[in-house]
């Protein structure tokens, strides 16, 4: 009926007005129970109690019911999922009783043949002359389109984290490419690291690493590449690697930093200098412990604590950064470690870190922290300064490494 | 709590003056270099950066000055650090640059020292 008023309606109206006499007339004929019944939008009104008193047509369509299945047999309840009833009878009656009316609500109804329907649901109670309700009249708005658009949503929100999650692992993975994952085992000696990201985002520029030389020495280098991100990341990466050359071609720390100073300074240059701050060793064991020299490029000092609990800074006077001049000179100190003897390397995400307010955590500080920790070996002292950070909370704001050697007690040092 | 960073060039008769003040980190750094791109110190000018506003300086901002030295240097300019606060004396003294950079109390010593020296012998 409503086609045919539309039809008659289009287009040559105008040239008609006997036409559009007719298509009003058509509408003013259209029937209240012709509109109730094929509604586009589904109509339900039940007892009280729930029971199915009255049901339009286009409902009837919808679910695929036919009216004598439902009428005077079937409770609204009936037609909804076991969650949609749950919260049917905890919150939508009892906020029905309440006010005479609740609406908006999203549901799911149960088809005749089991297929789930989602709805929008508005109904309100119908109250006699003294005020008692009488019926509950519910209309009953298909949200298939709704749902599809928010399952769309839903999606492309999923597809954005796990998209997220993926960088986050590459960022994961490569900063772990950039570490040593576990420190080998240095035959007579306790070696214990320990990295803290100031983001868990960000890739990091502080790198360490303990590796093999000829013989029975071992080269160790602990550094941080200016900057943060990707770009920091790539100049961490050519300087473990620099270092590590260096180090099997001479093992000299003085000559490994010089190289890897060439090295930077000819990849990077001019108006973006990248540039990194790196204490390395080289460490010669001998009968009664193991001697380190350690050289120094614009580094804070290693740590140095005695097996009595005398500590130490060892400075590297003069030590330029590495990679901002074309010739940076670099000095170096050495020291030779005995039992119970920790020396420890450290980047200044640890001494710029901020205890409370703005107030640096010196290298002073750390040396007197340290010496309250013997006797110690590298696993205690990463254990001790770790607790440390995080005790400083959010007050650590850049990236901070440890790298900790020391040669076990022997027991006759504390006689 | 963050003071605002700004960059700032003016050119005088002895050289242009970087001004940067303010918080100089990876964040502002950037902007730093942006415009040390642009300076343009002739041959036996001085390239004076001034410090006085600073607030703050981490390793994004020694790059900065370092890519300042550089365009200095690359010009045949001389470069040089007015009103340098405490805590970058101390990192550029830790790192081996303090020597790099001469470094005056204020931009008026500095271009008197600079007055002085391009006029003697």
């Amino acid at each position: 009926m409503m086609g045919e008023t539309g039809d008659a309606g289009g287009g040559s109206a105008g040239e008609h007005p006997e036409a559009l006499a007719a298509s009003f007339s058509a509408l003013l004929e259209d029937s209240a129970e012709d509109l109730y019944e094929h509604a586009p939008c589904g109509y339900l009104s039940t007892l009280m109690d729930g029971t199915i008193a009255k049901v339009n047509t286009t409902l009837l369509g919808w679910l695929g019911y036919r009216r004598e299945e439902l009428v005077g047999r079937r409770r609204f309840t009936d037609l909804l999922t076991v969650g949609g009833r749950l919260y049917h009878e905890t919150h939508f009656a009892p906020s029905l009783r309440m006010h005479g009316e609740f609406g908006g609500i999203a549901l799911e109804l149960k088809g005749a043949d089991g297929t789930r329907l989602p709805v929008l649901v508005t109904s309100t109670v119908k109250t006699g002359s003294g005020g008692e309700g009488q019926l509950i009249r519910t209309t009953v708005f298909d949200a298939r389109d709704r749902r599809a658009y928010e399952q769309e949503l839903l999606r492309a929100r999923q597809e954005a984290e796990c998209e997220r999650d993926r960088v986050h692992r590459l960022a994961t993975t490569l900063q772990r490419t950039l570490l040593p994952p576990v420190l080998p085992a240095v035959p007579g000696m306790d070696v214990a690291a320990y990295y803290h990201p100031a983001s868990a985002d960000e890739v990091g520029g502080d790198f360490y690493d303990l590796f093999p030389l000829t013989g029975d020495t071992w080269g160790f280098f602990l550094g941080d590449v200016s900057g943060k991100g990707a770009e920091a990341a790539a100049v961490t990466s050519l300087a473990r690697y620099t270092l590590r050359a260096a180090a099997v071609y001479d093992p000299d720390p003085v000559t490994v930093l010089g190289n890897l100073n060439t090295v930077l300074n000819h990849e990077y240059h001019s108006t973006d200098p990248r540039y990194c701050t790196v204490v390395h060793g080289l460490l010669v064991p001998d009968a009664g412990g193991a001697t380190v020299t350690l050289a120094g490029g614009g580094h804070p000092p290693a740590l140095l604590i005695r097996h009595d609990g005398a500590a130490e800074l060892l400075d590297t006077p003069g030590g330029q950064l590495v990679g901002a001049l074309p010739d940076a000179r670099f000095a170096a100190v050495r020291r030779h470690l005995g039992p119970g003897d920790t020396l420890v390397l450290y980047s200044d995400g640890l001494t710029e870190a901020r205890t409370r307010g703005r107030v640096r955590y010196s290298e002073e500080q750390l040396r007197d922290f340290a010496s309250t920790l013997a006797p110690a070996t590298a696993t205690t002292v990463v254990a001790a300064i770790s607790d440390l950070l995080a005790g400083f909370a959010d007050g650590v704001d850049d990236d901070t490494a440890l790298l900790a050697l020391s040669i076990p007690h022997t027991g006759d040092e504390e006689q | 709590m963050t003071i605002e960073f700004t960059v700032t060039t003016r050119d005088t008769a002895s050289g242009p003056v970087l001004e940067l003040s303010g918080e100089l980190d990876a964040a502002t750094a950037p902007d730093a270099l942006e415009a040390i791109r642009l300076l343009a110190p002739s041959a036996g000018q001085q390239l004076l950066v001034d410090l006085s506003g600073l607030e703050f300086c981490d390793s994004s901002g020694v790059s900065a000055l370092i890519a300042a030295r550089n365009v200095a240097v690359a010009a045949g300019a001389a470069i040089a650090l007015a009103a340098v606060p405490g805590h970058l004396a101390r990192t550029l003294g830790l790192i081996g640059l303090a020597e790099l950079f001469k470094s005056y109390p204020t931009t008026e010593d500095a271009r008197k020292a600079w007055g002085s020296s391009a006029s003697g012998p």
